[in-house]
């Protein structure tokens, strides 16, 4: 990585966040830019559960910078936890979306921050890096995630066009689409890529097939499909389809790697038989499982810590948090792990069945 | 029996006729990664430091993914030291961008399990939604280190004499083939966690700039973000850390 690169990167960065820092003229929603703040004193607060916080009060003093109303002075209010769960302190400099009322005279609410800058700040170096690092390889990760973000964003269409009736059909049927769009950028048309596909596929089906046969015997029990999040349509459903699309990246992982490599162990020693085809694939798949499973494990748990938290203060149990809040991360990543393994399994013997030493 | 318990014993089996006692093993750095991660939280509860306390917890994670894999003492030691420096790294471009995004906490879409409980703890949500960030990019750093650290140490082990330069060469391209695949692994756990909220937003017709500027949206949108810068600098991180290593075993057999 030389100096020039280096720069580049930074000013790349820097532009990104730059532009969306004056991008307000797109956007239809009213923007209005901190000015000045005027802060007021904190108020001690304690609720029953004898959490301590303190309350503030702010006024903010700003210009709206886009619409009709633009260069308006105004003034708005707003006040602010210690903990920031449902509210947010602003500073000089930031934009905001705010509400406008005309009547009696203009004033507003605010909405929400504008957050596109950071995202794009953080955008920008994660594509710069893949460049810097992986060259032309860049190309084909960043347009194997836009293909699969505009086919997921199309099924998304199509399951609320059914109002969800079919939700586990249509991204099934999304599932075997992104793994064969996915497979052919990172394999190309071969055999190969055919045998990660069918293993990659039949893993996913058996694994969910295993899990709905576990959840008619244990009736359930312990899944608390209640406490699922933004749900908008019937749960277990979404449910199964959430953890069919999250698990299919791994298991897509895992068989490439899987096939790849008994493909060019094949290859170098043909006399080998089905049998130790087999045996070498699940020698790389035992190494492969377990970091694997933990991928999607702390994804899975991670982004359960907040509600979690926010039980456990609210002085629920360590069970009933647990239960309330963790408990379908946990429930999705066992059933990944199933489909991780059952992915070992299956593309070590499709592998061994189908592919022979004479081709690549 | 419970449906989660049913479906341990299930992966705990599968595991079994896979890996044997690597199976086994595998199995209990989850459950002791579970363990660790609810002492975490209980831990920010009695509040202790979010962010310290995570970055502690997240070092021992760490340690029981790369450890308890079955990889080689020379590529699990390289893997550890390389994911701790990324683990770093993250932890700084984390910080100033959660604050400046300001994605902590819950947004209006959570409202309605919001009901009935008191928001006010007295624990920092901007910290929170650090750690979580933090944590969930650990998997895929480790991972992501395993297979490089495996790969350059089997390269390393049948070629004694190759030079670190060299190693660093193949490093890159040992990292060019994972990544491709290691991006889709965590975006599809991305797809796959976010699609209730995907259809909420869809249903309820938001604009491209209302969901990019929506808070839940943007906190698990920089969380993956963060994740995939994590796994890119494993790449020369772990290949540098690797060659070095190689370095000065070739010095002290030069002594010898």
């Amino acid at each position: 990585m030389t100096w020039l690169q280096i720069l580049l990167v930074v000013a790349f960065c820097f532009l990104a966040a730059f532009f969306c820092q004056h991008n307000d003229a797109l956007y239809h929603q009213t923007i209005y830019r901190v000015d000045r703040v005027q802060n007021g004193k904190a108020v001690k607060m304690t609720d029953e559960f004898q959490n301590v916080d303190h309350y503030h009060n702010q006024k903010l003093f700003g210009t709206i910078t886009n619409g009709k109303h633009a260069g308006d002075k105004l003034q708005i209010k707003n006040s602010y936890s210690d903990s920031h769960a449902m509210d947010h302190q602003y500073t000089k400099g930031q934009k905001l979306f705010i509400t406008l009322h005309t009547q009696p005279k203009l004033h507003a609410t605010v909405k929400d921050i504008k957050r596109d800058a950071p995202i794009a700040f953080l955008f920008a170096i994660a594509i710069s890096l893949l460049f810097v690092i992986l060259k032309l390889r860049g190309v084909t990760v960043i347009s194997s995630i836009l293909i699969n973000t505009i086919l997921f964003w199309i099924a998304v269409k199509i399951d609320h066009a059914n109002n969800g009736a079919a939700v586990i059909w249509i991204f099934s049927v999304l599932a075997v689409i992104f793994c064969f769009v996915t497979l052919l950028l990172v394999m190309g048309w071969s055999k190969k890529m055919l045998v990660t596909l069918s293993a990659v596929l039949c893993a996913t089906a058996a694994t969910i097939l295993i899990t709905l046969i576990v959840f008619g015997l244990t009736n359930e029990r312990g899944i608390y499909y209640e406490s699922m999040q933004y749900v908008t349509q019937l749960p277990k459903p979404l449910f199964i389809a959430e953890v069919l699309i999250g698990v299919l990246g791994a298991v897509m992982d895992e068989a490439t790697d899987i096939v790849a490599s008994l493909a060019t162990l094949k290859q170098e020693r043909p006399q080998l038989s089905r049998m130790d085809i087999f045996k070498s694939g699940r020698q790389i798949g035992k190494s492969i499982m377990g970091p694997l499973i933990n991928v999607l494990f702390f994804i899975f748990m991670a982004e359960t810590l907040a509600m979690t938290l926010l039980y456990l203060k609210n002085g629920n149990t360590w069970h009933y948090s647990f239960s309330m809040n963790m408990s379908l991360g946990m429930t999705s990543s066992l059933i990944s792990g199933i489909g991780i393994v059952l992915t070992v399994i299956l593309s070590s013997v499709f592998a061994g069945l189908w592919i022979k030493g004479d081709e690549r | 029996m419970g449906s989660i318990t049913a479906l341990g014993l299930v992966l705990l089996v599968l595991m079994i006729i896979v890996g044997g006692r690597q199976g086994i093993t595998s199995f209990l750095s989850l459950v002791v990664n579970f363990g660790i991660l609810f002492f975490t939280i209980v831990l920010i509860a009695f509040h202790l430091p979010p962010i310290i306390v995570t970055i502690v917890s997240s070092v021992i994670l760490l340690s029981i993914t790369i450890f308890w894999s079955s990889a080689s003492d020379n590529a699990s030691t390289t893997a550890f030291q390389a994911s701790v420096i990324v683990l770093i790294l993250i932890v700084i471009i984390i910080i100033p961008i959660e604050y400046w995004a300001q994605v902590g906490g819950f947004g209006l879409e959570d409202s309605e399990e919001l009901e009935g409980l008191s928001t006010y703890v007295g624990i920092n949500f901007t910290k929170i939604a650090i750690a979580t960030a933090i944590l969930s990019s650990l998997g895929a750093v480790a991972e992501a280190s395993i297979a490089i650290a495996s790969g350059l140490d089997e390269i390393v082990s049948q070629h004694t004499e190759i030079k670190s330069s060299q190693l660093f060469i193949d490093g890159t391209v040992i990292g060019k083939q994972i990544i491709g695949t290691a991006v889709n692994t965590l975006f599809f756990g991305f797809f796959g966690s976010s699609l209730a909220l995907f259809i909420w937003f869809y249903g309820l017709d938001y604009s491209f700039g209302e969901i990019l500027n929506d808070k839940v949206f943007a906190a698990e949108l920089i969380a993956i973000v963060v994740s995939l810068i994590g796994v890119v600098t494993t790449i020369p991180i772990t290949t540098w850390i690797m060659s070095f290593r190689l370095k000065r075993l070739h010095k002290s057999q030069l002594k010898e």
